[in-house]
Order: structure tokens, then sequence, then C-alpha cells
């Protein structure tokens, strides 16, 4: 799993590519994402256009995290899920709690 | 009858695609989890299927390596793939562990759990394959993709 952080207009875009699976991917998105909580940041956008898979642990992620910014007052937002990235977030019921944005501009505009 | 590997479509021969083991450790995952979808690849099997299977391994496997051998790397879990005549999946994932009862778990789309960090895999597995078994107190999962 490659992760890749910008910071545009006050958001955390991130950009990944792989697999979001139980393990050192897993781990790695928890750091980058608690390291910019530590820093105050509060709001997130997740790029999974590259993401072909995302397992349970990797939704438990996604979800706290999801917590964790609105508890602060922001959000985490998700740019381009793959289709079948979509289906297991639907299956588990929690794609609704997400705001998902066909591009990075988009999503970044939409914390205006 | 049931077959050898029981609780799935009867009387249909089975052919062997993989058996493997792995340490109890999450970094070996992926290369049974890629194994298992490499070999579904060879035999034509379309990408939409190949995903649910592998999303579905990954998970047994997960369960496996975390709840079953409780992250420890000197125990080893066994992945087996059989294919019958029809192209239909037989899965399964054994752990050393003491097992579990999968009807203890909780709905995770209840609105209670939807914040959670876990609880999510044995459901997913449910939702991704066709048929889901859980053996020997729990700690082998048999799961079939028609």
């Amino acid at each position: 799993m490659d992760i890749s952080v910008r910071k545009r207009s006050q958001v955390q875009l991130i950009q990944l590519r792989g697999q979001l699976r139980l393990g050192q991917a897993v781990d790695e998105l928890r750091r980058t994402i608690d390291e910019a909580l530590g820093e105050k940041d509060t709001r997130f956008v997740i790029n999974l256009a590259e993401v072909s898979m995302i397992d349970s642990s990797g939704i438990g992620l996604l979800v706290r995290c999801l917590a964790s910014t609105k508890q602060r007052g922001g959000s985490l937002k998700l740019v381009k899920p793959s289709s079948f990235a979509v289906k297991t977030l639907r299956l588990v019921g929690v794609l609704n709690l997400f705001e998902v944005f066909d591009d990075d501009d988009a999503a970044v505009e939409s914390f205006a | 009858m049931p077959d050898e590997f029981g609780g799935g479509p009867e009387n249909s021969a089975l052919s062997e695609l993989l058996d493997l083991s792995m340490p109890a450790d999450t970094e070996a995952m992926a290369a049974v989890v890629d194994a298992i979808s490499e070999a579904l690849a060879r035999r034509e099997v379309p990408e939409q299927k190949r995903l649910e299977v592998a999303l579905a391994v990954q998970e047994a496997l997960a369960n496996a390596v975390v709840h079953g051998c409780d992250n420890d790397p000197s125990k080893q879990v066994r992945c087996r793939v059989r294919s019958d005549a029809h192209g239909r999946i037989l899965i399964i994932v054994t752990d050393p562990g003491p097992g579990f009862s999968p009807d203890l778990l909780s709905d995770p789309k209840r609105r209670e759990n939807l914040y959670a960090d876990h609880g999510r895999g044995v459901y997913l597995i449910r939702q991704l394959m066709d048929e889901v078994h859980f053996e020997h107190s729990g700690n082998e999962v048999r799961m079939w993709k028609y």
C-alpha cells in the first residue's frame, strides 16, 4: 500500500494505492491519520481510485476516523472508490455514512 | 451423502487447486490471498467473483490469525481450495484455536455498531459467499462460491 499525503486549503488529501487490508496497510494509514489529528487537522479527503479492495479492518479504520473527525468539527470524505469498494461498504451498511466525490477538487471544495 | 468436505453441493467430484499453510502473521496473508486470486484467474473465473472470493478469504485468514492464533507466528493457518466440475469453488480455512460461536456475533449493521472499528469480518464472509459453514467448534470455516 502506497500512501501519499498533501495538504490543500487546510484539508489533508490522502492518496492510497493498493489494497487497504489488515496489517501494514491499515497500520500505516492509521498512523498517518492519527498524526494529523494530533496536529489538530480534522478535515480529510481519502482518494480510493487505486484501491482495489478494502477489508473489514480498513472499513473499521475509516469509520473510526470519520467519527473522530466529526467529534472535532471536521469530516473524512471519500473520492472515487472502486465499484467493489462501494459494494463492500454498502454490504456492511456504512456507505451512507460517508460523503463520496468524483474528484479531489470537489471533495476539498466541499469543506469551504 | 455429504462429500469429503461436507456442508456443500453433494455428489460432485472436487479437484484440488491449492493447499497452502502460512504462519499466523498478518503480513503472510497477502501471499495466500494473491495465490488464490491467481489460481482462479487461470481458471478464467470472472473478476467480480475473484474479488468476492479474495475478500472472503482475507477475512477468514484474518480471523484465523488474530482470534484463532492470537497473532502467534509459530502457529500455522491452513487454506485449501477446491473446485468442482461446475466451477463452484470451496475454500477451507483452518486454525489451531479453540474456535468460536458465530451465532453470538452482533449485527454490524445495527445503528449502535455502525461506527465500531471491528466486528464485520464474519458478516462480510456470509454476504460474499454463497454457503458458509463453521466446523469443529468454529476453528474451521468452509466457504462455497457458486
